[in-house]
């Protein structure tokens, strides 16, 4: 009683739900076999379903922090999961205390449930819920409030699926992934129906989680019958939530951080870089080997930065050589073929795709691969090339967004989303 | 121990490095008495070598070796069962298998879901003292709640049942940047004891020059690529080449298996990342 009354009709409100990894290809593809049959009900009411860009590095750390906050990474300052700290050379990983700018929904004081958004672990107060995402270590300290800490660990709540079990014994991956999945919807249809808001977020990760594994069988194989039965399931949700969206007034929203594709390779980058000697390890202790002869790394999943003098504390790049130094890899990486394809589609430099205060935080050129090769960081690879049990792979032009009302603009990108959601509750 | 020593002690010639070993074990004997000790063997390369060194200063002395424990943690590959068989028969060892049957007869296979209301009261207190208040929890070997009930509640027991004042675990200066604090005796509590760690200067490279050295037995599973061996489903390996023929120096150790520590880098890795 309580919560209707406090629910005003005249705010408006925005309900979104995030499907992590959800390609517009793939959705269009289950909309024309018939498996999504509400998500394609909801696209003929009119609306608008869109091809979406994702942030470069099309990683889900990035591009839900530029979903939070609007901001390109150069703002934001989330450029991965990762960075190195400059003298030891030793893994920092980010997390919600990092981001650079808040969200906007801090920023403006709009009350928000926030449930399982990527890179929002530690939770910290705020006008409203939050339920961090990936990588979240404790449900604890991934929850604010108490009481719907209290609510999440009575449900058996999980934070994520054990990914690890994906190699060594399917079933019981797709068990933990369905059961998750459950949780996951139960806590949001919970949240949704007995906490006071005006934005709404709740996030489905389950979806990366099959992709990575196996996304060759998204249009047939072996595993198919996983996606059929996990996208019918997500199909119906969606049909549920756009449901309660529509009869309390709100906007409804589903959109990806990012598309998937299938892996045809894997390309180390670190091993490239020190088979064409750029990159000099004394020790594999990770990227703490680096030697002064090193010029450039690698950080997931394709961030090259130039190993420039006083930047790092065994930099010996000085600014003179620097320009010709990227031109010489810009050059060196547009020209690596696997079987007579190229793997690099677009390699960018650090002015061509940042803007804003912490620019210079962002890598030196970023490597944008074409479809089936998936660029990766790892330094203890033996070979360029190889493959592993991961089956599918992020792409950046492929994500996805749904807005229940037209929408004016055309190539949109992640970042644009804040703009939109506020756009509608101010 | 100091940094300047710890690289002293590593500069040893391989059979300085077993003499050093051989009279920390000889300590150990002394302090605590042979009925006292318990030796923690893993069916892995180091723990064999560990044991290797016991055995030399036991023949000399005569006397039979202390108690081995072995922990099952529910997930044991059979190339290690069949060698721990092995050097059972071997060197004739008294060898204490220590599995929590409660926790893991409730699964059928890895990643099950086990329910905590079905676990007897020892392993639902052991859960509430490591603040896990869920429901449930998937039975992956490796994790750290399968970590803490099926590796530290029976080796607690065991300690306790036998009146153990000393075990001896095969862990090495080298292993990761956390173990170089480490010493030779190092007091332990809940339950008191001394862990007693023989082999902490030798190398990674120093375990395979003395297992040829000296015809240690080793698993075959090195052969196969493995550098180190833990739980099936957490171990994996990064080359089809002997393990003693990898570059040890440059590439690391224990990159196919689970660390508890770095959760976060574990989650990442999980999803390829890293």
């Amino acid at each position: 009683m309580f919560n209707i009354l406090k629910k005003s009709k005249k705010d408006p409100r925005v309900v979104v739900i995030g499907l992590d990894g959800v390609p517009y290809t793939l959705l269009t593809e289950y909309m024309g076999r018939g498996l999504m049959p509400e998500f394609a009900e909801l696209c003929h009411k009119g609306g608008s379903f869109s091809k979406m860009k994702s942030t470069l590095p099309e990683v889900s750390s990035v591009a839900w922090t530029s979903f939070m906050t609007g901001r390109n990474p150069g703002q934001h300052g989330i450029f991965g999961f990762m960075d190195i700290d400059k003298k030891s050379y030793e893994y920092i990983f980010s997390n919600f205390n990092s981001l650079k700018e808040s969200p906007f929904w801090e920023k403006e004081n709009i009350k928000t449930i926030a449930l399982n958004i990527p890179q929002t672990y530690p939770a910290r107060p705020m006008n409203g819920v939050l339920v961090s995402g990936f990588v979240a270590l404790d449900l604890r300290t991934a929850t604010y409030p108490e009481r719907v800490f209290e609510y999440l660990s009575g449900i058996g709540y999980k934070l994520d699926i054990q990914a690890r079990l994906a190699a060594d014994n399917p079933q019981a991956f797709f068990e933990d992934l369905f059961q998750t999945f459950d949780k996951r919807k139960q806590a949001i249809k919970h949240l949704y129906d007995n906490e006071d808001w005006q934005l709404f977020i709740g996030t489905i990760t389950e979806t990366d989680r099959l992709h990575h594994f196996f996304f060759d069988s998204a249009l047939d194989g072996h595993y198919f019958h996983i996606f059929d039965r996990f996208y019918k399931e997500l199909d119906r949700f969606i049909g549920l939530m756009a449901k309660k969206a529509s009869d309390d007034g709100a906007l409804f929203m589903t959109c990806s951080d990012h598309g998937f594709t299938p892996i045809k390779t894997e390309f180390y980058v670190n091993r490239w870089l020190i088979e064409n000697e750029y990159l000099k390890l004394n020790s594999v202790d990770n990227l703490k080997g680096i030697t002064p002869q090193t010029k450039a790394f690698c950080l997931d999943p394709s961030r090259i930065y130039i190993h420039l003098e006083g930047r790092y504390g065994k930099g010996g790049i000085t600014q003179d050589v620097y320009k010709a130094l990227t031109d010489e890899l810009k050059e060196k990486f547009s020209t690596v073929t696997f079987e007579g394809q190229k793997i690099i589609k677009d390699v960018f430099l650090k002015n061509d795709i940042f803007h804003g205060t912490y620019t210079d935080n962002g890598p030196d050129l970023y490597l944008l691969p074409n479809y089936g090769f998936d660029l990766k960081g790892a330094v203890n690879r033996d070979s360029i090339f190889g493959t592993t049990h991961f089956k599918g792979m992020h792409t950046y032009d492929d994500a996805h967004v749904f807005v229940s009302v037209p929408v004016e603009k055309d190539d949109i990108a992640i970042e644009d989303l804040a703009s939109i959601i506020l756009k509608h509750i101010k | 121990m100091e940094r300047h020593r710890v690289e002293e002690l590593w500069g040893l010639h391989i059979d300085l490095k077993v003499e050093r070993s051989e009279s920390i074990v000889r300590e150990a004997i002394d302090r605590f008495g042979i009925e006292n000790l318990a030796i923690a063997i893993t069916g892995g390369k180091d723990s064999t070598t560990n044991l290797w060194i016991y055995k030399q200063v036991c023949d000399k002395f005569g006397i039979k070796l202390p108690v081995c424990m072995f922990i099952d943690e529910g997930d044991v590959f059979k190339e290690i069962k069949e060698f721990v068989d092995y050097i059972k028969q071997k060197w004739s060892l008294d060898i204490v298998c220590l599995k929590n049957e409660d926790v893991s007869s409730k699964a059928a296979s890895i990643g099950d879901i086990i329910k905590v209301s079905s676990l007897n009261d020892t392993n639902k207190n052991a859960l509430g003292e490591m603040g896990f208040n869920e429901a449930g929890f998937p039975f992956v070997p490796d994790s750290t709640v399968c970590n803490h009930l099926m590796k530290t509640i029976p080796m607690r027991e065991f300690i306790i049942k036998n009146n153990i004042k000393s075990l001896s675990t095969a862990i090495r200066w080298d292993e990761q940047e956390a173990r170089k604090e480490e010493e030779y005796f190092s007091q332990r509590t809940d339950p008191d004891h001394t862990r007693v760690h023989p082999i902490l200067h030798f190398r990674e490279r120093d375990i395979w020059i003395a297992i040829f050295k000296f015809d240690i037995p080793f698993n075959k599973l090195y052969k196969l690529g493995y550098r180190s061996l833990g739980a099936r489903c957490a171990t994996g390996k990064m080359s089809d080449i002997p393990a003693w023929m990898q570059d040890l120096e440059k590439t690391p150790e224990r990159v196919g298996r689970g660390q508890d520590k770095e959760q976060v880098m574990n989650q990442l890795r999980s999803l390829g990342y890293m």
